[in-house]
């Protein structure tokens, strides 16, 4: 598989006459592609707003980030797989990105309706929690949209991210035929037999043990949310998005998949410090201790197959999905691959473990700090002058979510906001770590 | 302790722990008839109950469908 | 430089030229100044240092009469007053460490800074490292120069009345105590090197040392299960229906007590799953699938159990630091105890 990714840097997006790239400025033109977003009779309201990096903007309810990507020469179509779209194999010949912006899918749509999930990131372009996330330095179209009020939670969610993806289909058609002023090529060429065969452990949530839904809305696989067995990808298909949509913390949106630092500079450097040999993507939360083991089993069969001498293992949860993720890295561990574990920690208090199931195989491990904002003492973020989406965000008393003490709270968007419960920097981002 | 994920339980310390059939339906399963589902949480508790009048040197495993005690799940593939 | 360092060493009956394991069984004794390895002790803390006196103590006297030897080496700092304790190193020797351990804490407990070295699976080390600084050394005693050269400059801050920094940049065993700290470097960059080094072959350094969990001896069996008394706690998220006591999804700060005594079962029109962690539908037809209410009824009509117990415990197993958790199991333990229960189900999703 070979790859050809264009990067089309934007470094400025405003509304005009005709949708267009012209050497960084894109404009947008908002009725067409509000039109296009329209023609979807499940969708009830549309709009579209512009989000600059420093502003001061917030953006709430944030679903999901995109980038728009579109595929140029070769089969397929970008984020292949949902929300109907095209599941032939991606990956070859030629895909077109817009960088430095982000299509943001807002609206009051939650993840399911079989609660304990809920919708709770909202970005800042600008102070102390914007500058947290990559997100305050894109350029961010928004698209704030509602689907008919009638329909199902499930299907609420695909209509959504549909319409996102279309702004995102739309937005690429401007740069189809262009030639972009940055070009990289991607492929798994032969390399020094000597260097170490490595492979990237990517562990998925599956919506589907919380929602009771094998079809359930979260970050897909070629459209996929179920519980599978570990899947094989080359590294070709991520850059085309086969591995697309949110879970539901700012670090677990298309975006960041798509951008995974740890992921480009795996490939980046194959063939000069290693033979990287591709991504298994595994999905976590399966309900059973024998199902729990059989995949971590299978997971370091299929890298042990592929020759692994080396593993990187990441996730995007928390809670009992530590266990197949931390049994995967034994089962490796067992088979000779020696595995590195980034990931983030819960609250040390009084010396007690930060992992919830300490295993001694797990021997090299790093950490992106605290995952809960409460434990990482970062305050309330700051009153804005500008809200893109909803006016007031619920805060529950009895939720994950913000306070536990006092009664449910409607707060103003606009004021000083409770940061969302999780930081959880999945890829490695930020600098941020614990030490003893 | 009766749990669906008992190697889990077993790793971290509880020294008498019992399979429970699911996370989300622990003492017994809603797929079966009501009759044969109540006798399944019942052979979960029972055996739990055994387990309570049982030495035990450390964390163990007991299975509701067979006796004695039972090895660790093997972990190496 | 001001005034010297004044520290008091301690060691145990051999390292104090008294005896081997025939004189273990000696109670504490003070000399003056530096004795047996205090000499290179007192060279390692470097100028203007000095040991005062080195306190001796059998090592089976310090463990089999550990408060008696605790009270004089405590006066004995009272009277001495040092900037510093500094006690072994112990390297391997179990009885030395716990030894060593005792003392610092004695040390500590009279506003006397202390320090003191030993290998970081000697019993001494696991005993106390939340609550002592103790510097990682080999096993055996030929390495004492560089347990000495660790050892001493900590020390000689700590005399100092100076806090020491983080456990894995002074070079102290960890003390449990994680805090956010900025590696200036971000996650995936650390990752890949870390993965390099151990492909390599390259020493590398865990950002989360592996800790064995806590051990708790099994309570002893239960003779007659148609006499006990069994209690039920569940970490299932069960409550109320419509959650009238506002019990949280996850993280709970608190546990909620229900009274069972009337109850043949629990019903769903009654209670339910309040629980982030797991889909709690199936558990909302049937609460009994997280708290057996049903089965242990009928097998108390039946003679199987002597009774069931009328309160259960509840709360959302989730999120819930380690800690905190402990604190709850805790206080449902010491409750279920007065209530006079044998034993307890504890179920868990």
């Amino acid at each position: 598989m070979r790859l050809e990714l264009g990067t089309f840097p934007v470094t400025d997006i405003s509304f005009g006459s005709r949708t267009r790239y012209d050497a960084g400025r894109l404009t947008v033109d908002r009725e067409a592609v509000l039109a296009a977003v329209r023609q979807d009779p499940r969708i009830a309201t549309a709009e579209l707003e512009i989000a600059r990096p420093g502003e001061s903007v917030r953006i709430w309810p944030v679903r999901d980030v995109i980038e728009p990507r579109v595929k140029v020469e070769g089969p397929g179509v970008c984020y292949p797989g949902i929300c109907g779209r095209d599941i032939a194999t991606v990956g070859e010949g030629r895909t077109h990105r817009l960088g430095g912006m982000g299509v943001v899918e807002v609206s009051s749509v939650n993840w399911h309706d079989a609660g304990g999930d809920f919708v709770e990131t909202y970005l800042d372009m600008s102070g102390h929690y914007g500058a947290m996330y990559p997100y305050s330095r894109l350029w961010n179209l928004c698209l704030v949209v509602e689907p008919d009020a009638t329909l199902g939670e499930e299907i609420k969610n695909y209509a959504v991210h549909k319409a996102a993806l279309t702004v995102v289909d739309q937005l690429g058609e401007a740069v189809r035929t262009l030639t972009p002023p940055e070009r990289e090529v991607f492929e798994l060429r032969p390399v020094d037999p000597a260097l170490p065969r490595v492979v990237y452990i990517w562990c998925v949530h599956s919506p589907q043990a919380m929602s009771g839904s094998p079809t359930a809305f979260c970050t897909t696989t070629y459209g996929l949310t179920q519980l599978t067995p570990p899947w094989y990808l080359h590294p070709n298909e991520i850059l085309d998005g086969a591995l697309t949509g949110p879970y539901r913390t700012a670090f677990a949106m298309s975006w960041t998949v798509a951008n995974n630092p740890l992921f480009l500079d795996l490939y980046r450097r194959h063939g000069k410090d290693w033979n990287f040999l591709g991504v298994i993507s595994l999905r976590t939360e399966w309900t059973t201790q024998t199902e729990k083991q059989l995949m971590a089993n299978q997971t370091a069969k299929l890298a042990k197959q592929l020759s692994a001498q080396g593993a990187v293992v990441t996730w995007d949860a928390g809670g009992n999905e530590f266990i197949e993720v931390v049994r995967s890295i034994q089962a490796c561990e067992r088979l000779g691959i020696k595995t590195v574990f980034l990931t983030s920690e819960d609250d040390a208090t009084d010396g007690a473990p930060t992992m919830l199931e300490p295993l001694p195989e797990a021997d090299a491990i790093v950490s992106t700090s605290f995952f809960k904002n409460v434990t990482l003492g970062v305050p309330e973020a700051p009153a804005v002058a500008r809200v893109i989406g909803l006016p007031t965000k619920k805060i529950l008393r009895g939720s994950t979510i913000g306070l536990h003490g006092g009664a449910d709270a409607a707060l103003s968007t606009a004021g000083p906001l409770p940061v969302p419960w999780r930081y959880d920097d999945h890829y490695g981002f930020g600098s941020l770590s614990c030490i003893e | 302790m009766i749990s669906a994920i008992y190697n889990f339980a077993l790793t971290t310390g509880a020294n008498r722990v019992i399979k429970g059939a699911r996370i989300e339906h622990v003492c017994g399963d809603p797929t079966l008839s009501p009759e044969k589902d109540y006798a399944f949480g019942m052979r979960i508790v029972t055996r739990a109950l055994e387990t309570l009048t049982t030495a035990v040197a450390g964390p163990t495993l007991f299975d509701p469908m067979t006796p004695g005690t039972t090895p660790e799940a093997d972990h190496a593939s | 430089m001001s005034s010297p360092l004044r520290v008091v060493h301690y060691v145990n009956q051999f390292f104090g030229g008294i005896g081997g394991e025939d004189q273990a069984h000696v109670g504490v004794t003070v000399r003056a100044g530096a004795v047996g390895p205090g000499r290179a002790l007192e060279t390692a803390l470097g100028e203007g240092a000095r040991v005062e006196a080195t306190i001796v103590c059998g090592d089976n006297f310090a463990s089999e009469q550990a408060e008696d030897a605790a009270r004089t080496i405590g006066d004995e700092l009272d009277r001495l007053k040092p900037d510093v304790l500094v006690a072994g190193p112990a390297f391997g020797s179990g009885r030395y460490g716990l030894a060593c351990a005792l003392a610092c804490k004695v040390a500590q407990s009279r506003g006397v800074a202390a320090i003191t070295a030993m290998h970081s699976e000697n019993p001494g080390a696991s005993s106390a490292r939340r609550e002592i600084y103790i510097v990682p050394t080999g096993t055996s005693t030929t390495s004492m120069p560089a347990a000495l050269a660790a050892l001493a400059p900590l020390a000689r801050r700590l005399g100092r009345g100076e806090t020491l920094g983080p456990a894995e940049l002074e070079g102290y065993l960890g003390r449990g105590v994680r805090r956010v700290h900025d590696r200036g470097r971000p996650g995936y960059q650390r990752a890949l090197d870390m993965l390099l080094d151990k492909l390599h072959g390259r020493p590398y350094r865990s950002e989360v040392p592996y800790a064995a969990p806590e051990r708790v001896p099994p309570a002893p069996p239960i003779a007659d299960l148609s006499r006990a008394r069994i209690a039920m706690v569940t970490t299932g998220g069960l409550v109320r229906k419509g959650n009238p006591d506002k019990q949280v999804s996850a993280n709970a700060v608190r546990y909620h007590r229900h009274e069972v005594a009337e109850l043949e079962s629990l019903s769903p029109s009654d209670w339910e799953a309040y629980h982030a962690g797991y889909f709690n539908h199936l558990v909302n037809s049937n609460p009994n699938y997280i708290l057996p209410l049903s089965f242990l009824r009928d097998l108390e009509r039946h003679g199987r159990i002597g009774k069931v117990h009328e309160h259960i415990y509840a709360l959302p197993g989730v999120s819930t630091p380690v800690a905190v958790s402990a604190g709850h199991g805790r206080n449902i333990a010491a409750d279920l105890k007065a209530g006079g229960v044998d034993g307890a189900l504890l179920v868990a999703t």
